[in-house]
């Protein structure tokens, strides 16, 4: 994947840069956002990771202006602003997905990975599949190698969640920002239950464990 | 030039306009009164003066210009208040206590004047009162001037005028004796507060402003001070508090991770782990420092908004949507932990609120339950509507519960009673719960909970509070 990251705060800049490299991603820097902007008009870019606050041109501005030439490459804002209000500014500026400074690595690179997977899946697609795993969307059942699984709704969006990002590693946050839509610290991981749950129904009695636990990040679900 | 102190007092100053406004009525007045008893006493002279005349006049048209010069002689001599004076058409003295005409230039017909005349008072001084007289010619030729003394009004005018004078006089010192008095007394009060003001500048949170309980609106001000200074304190000390806490509590986790950071180190050094785990160890405890920092600031942030008295982001939504939602969340992990969960739910509670807080208070107190009940316990989650309208959402757990004592303590930002200790947690989950219902005009109630259940007990009842939405 290209990766344009926009930040002024060369810490941040270079460790950003190192790990997305590491994982695989050819990235560029610049180093505000007026720079963002020229470098991001040359296109050929699947995500822009941009910082918020940056001197000359700020992240809002810069993606606002992307936004009305036509540009519609996702966007992860970052900031050290984590109020709703500023998460909601940022989302109405155009951004697709909005971290708060600090963040842990793993995190990051889950939500760049997730929104270029988004842009790939935005038609409206009725069925999903998953190695032997496949989900009809419009019944709303799930099978496994022909076998009917039965889930609880929620367990259903759950999953939906996993298989539209297969092979990605999706955080404990994520699914609760993406899947339950709140967005707070749930002190004790509530999460892992829901997929421990989900576990058992997905993958026992099958030979090969699809849904597995990433150490450091969160989970992912593997063909 | 500095003048002194008091000169430059604003009551002072006010003094000082008042007593130059009454000053300049004092005058108005007296200007007034003199031109119009000027003119009333001319009036009056020129009254007297026109029916002597008249009389005069009636001698000599009915006798004679020796009748008339008679009549003078006879009415002079008889302590007339009137001054004669009877010429021939030349002008020549015939008779009368005058020794010339006032008027130099008489032509013909009625001729006024006001001049001043030469006359003695009682003490035998030489005084010149005016007088007002008019000359007329006689049918035969002569020329006869008849007039009145205007003395007793000049006397009075400056009898009124001395009397004005005097009056203002003793207006001005008693004003400005007054001016001075309240001046320093306000001076007195002014200085109180100040000092205070000073005090409070110089780092003295503790000065107080002396109240005498007169109601005047130096006592408000007085009182306003201090009331404004006990927040102020109160403020103070909260942050002081929270500023040493945290100190305090960022100590512990910085020190552990000091600690492992050092031991993995040495092992790795020595070639017996790998870095990585320590480096892992390592970021949880930043991770746990950061989560510390947040809440602190969330909570900073809510109980500033409830200062201003509003709640941040406000939106409406249903509560048993959110108590459904929390509900399902957590019952998972709430029956892992081989707890018995049920949540009661009423329907259509519809709640103006700030959403991710008010899930974040929820998870907080739903996640207390759990942890603190023991395997083989209940948890409850009930959303509901009390009589008085506000929305109640309570969980009961059948835990260790919290002593009465304690109740309001666990609030606070920090504290964690003895037997919690060994669990996880930071110490402001209740506190930011607290502050969380304090944003949103409710409160936080902790009662004990269902009483000893299966060797367990008494439990724990946590009710969060909230007013409705005002249009639902």
């Amino acid at each position: 994947m290209r990766i344009l990251v926009v930040e002024d705060d060369a810490d941040a800049a270079t460790a950003m840069v190192r790990g997305l490299t590491e994982a695989g991603h050819e990235v560029t820097h610049a180093v505000d956002g007026a720079f963002g902007l020229l470098e991001a008009q040359k296109g050929g870019y699947d995500v822009y990771v941009v910082d918020r606050m940056m001197p000359r041109l700020d992240g809002i501005g810069m993606v606002e202006t992307l936004r009305k030439d036509g540009d519609q490459t996702p966007v992860l804002f970052l900031s050290a602003l984590g109020e709703v209000e500023d998460r909601v500014t940022g989302l109405k500026a155009g951004a697709d997905d909005y971290l708060v400074k600090p963040y842990a690595f793993s995190e990051l690179i889950a939500r760049v990975e997730a929104l270029s997977r988004r842009r790939e899946t935005g038609s409206v697609a009725t069925m999903l599949k998953v190695g032997d795993l496949e989900m009809n969307l419009i019944a709303r059942t799930v099978h496994r190698a022909g076998q009917e699984i039965d889930l609880q709704p929620r367990e259903f969006q759950l999953l939906e969640f996993l298989m539209r990002h297969a092979g990605q590693s999706v955080t404990r946050t994520m699914l609760l920002e993406k899947v339950w839509e709140y967005h707070f610290d749930p002190q004790t991981n509530v999460i892992d239950v829901h997929i421990s749950r989900l576990r058992a129904k997905i993958d026992k009695g099958f030979d090969k464990a699809m849904l597995q636990t990433v150490r450091g990040a969160g989970y992912r679900l593997e063909a | 030039m500095r003048l002194p102190s008091i000169l430059r007092r604003t009551p002072f100053r006010l003094t000082l306009l008042f007593l130059a406004l009454f000053a300049a009525a004092a005058s108005a007045i007296l200007g007034y009164v003199y031109v119009a008893s000027a003119s009333e006493a001319r009036a009056r002279a020129e009254t007297a003066v026109r029916s002597e005349l008249e009389s005069l006049t009636g001698i000599y048209k009915e006798r004679g210009v020796d009748a008339l010069n008679r009549a003078l002689v006879d009415r002079a001599l008889n302590d007339s208040p009137y001054l004669y004076l009877l010429m021939d058409a030349e002008g020549s003295v015939i008779t009368g206590s005058l020794n010339a005409s006032p008027i130099s230039d008489y032509a013909e017909g009625e001729q006024w004047i006001t001049y001043p005349y030469t006359d003695t008072d009682p003490e035998g001084r030489v005084t010149r009162p005016q007088a007002r007289g008019v000359q007329v010619r006689l049918a035969s030729g002569e020329m006869l001037f008849v007039a009145r003394s205007m003395g007793d009004t000049e006397a009075y005018l400056a009898r009124l005028t001395q009397a004005l004078w005097a009056a203002m006089g003793i207006v001005l010192l008693l004003g400005l004796a007054g001016g001075l008095l309240v001046s320093r007394d306000l001076e007195r009060s002014m200085g109180r507060l100040n000092k205070v003001v000073t005090a409070v500048q110089e780092g003295d949170l503790k000065a107080r402003a002396p109240v005498r309980n007169s109601g005047d609106e130096l006592d408000e001000l007085g009182l306003g001070l201090n009331v404004m200074l006990d927040r102020l304190e109160g403020s103070m000390a909260s942050i002081r508090h929270a500023g040493d806490a945290i100190a305090h509590d960022l100590r512990s986790p910085l020190t552990r991770m000091r600690a492992k950071l050092e031991v993995a180190l040495i092992d790795a050094e020595a070639g017996r782990i790998d870095g990585v785990d320590a480096l892992q160890v390592a970021l949880d405890e930043a991770d746990t420092l950061l989560k510390t920092f947040n809440t602190v600031l969330a909570i900073a942030r809510l109980q500033a908004a409830a200062g201003a008295g509003r709640t941040p982001d406000p939106t409406l939504f249903d509560a048993a949507d959110l108590a459904a939602d929390m509900a399902e969340l957590y019952e998972p992990a709430s029956e892992d932990k081989g707890l018995e969960f049920s949540a009661e739910i009423e329907r259509g509670l519809m709640i103006e609120a700030n959403r991710p807080f008010l899930a974040q208070a929820l998870a907080n107190i739903i996640d207390n339950a759990i942890k603190y009940t023991p395997t083989g316990g209940a948890v409850m989650l009930r959303a509901r509507r009390r009589s008085s309208g506000e929305i109640e959402f309570s969980v009961t757990d059948t835990g260790p519960g919290v002593p009465e004592g304690d109740r309001g303590r666990v609030i606070e930002r920090f504290v964690r009673l003895d037997n919690s200790r060994t669990e996880p947690g930071s110490g402001l989950g209740l506190s930011l719960v607290g502050a969380v219902m304090e944003a949103h005009g409710g409160r936080i109630q902790l009662d004990e909970g269902p009483g000893a259940y299966g060797g367990f007990g008494p439990g724990l009842r946590v009710a969060l509070v909230l007013p409705p939405a005002a249009n639902a």
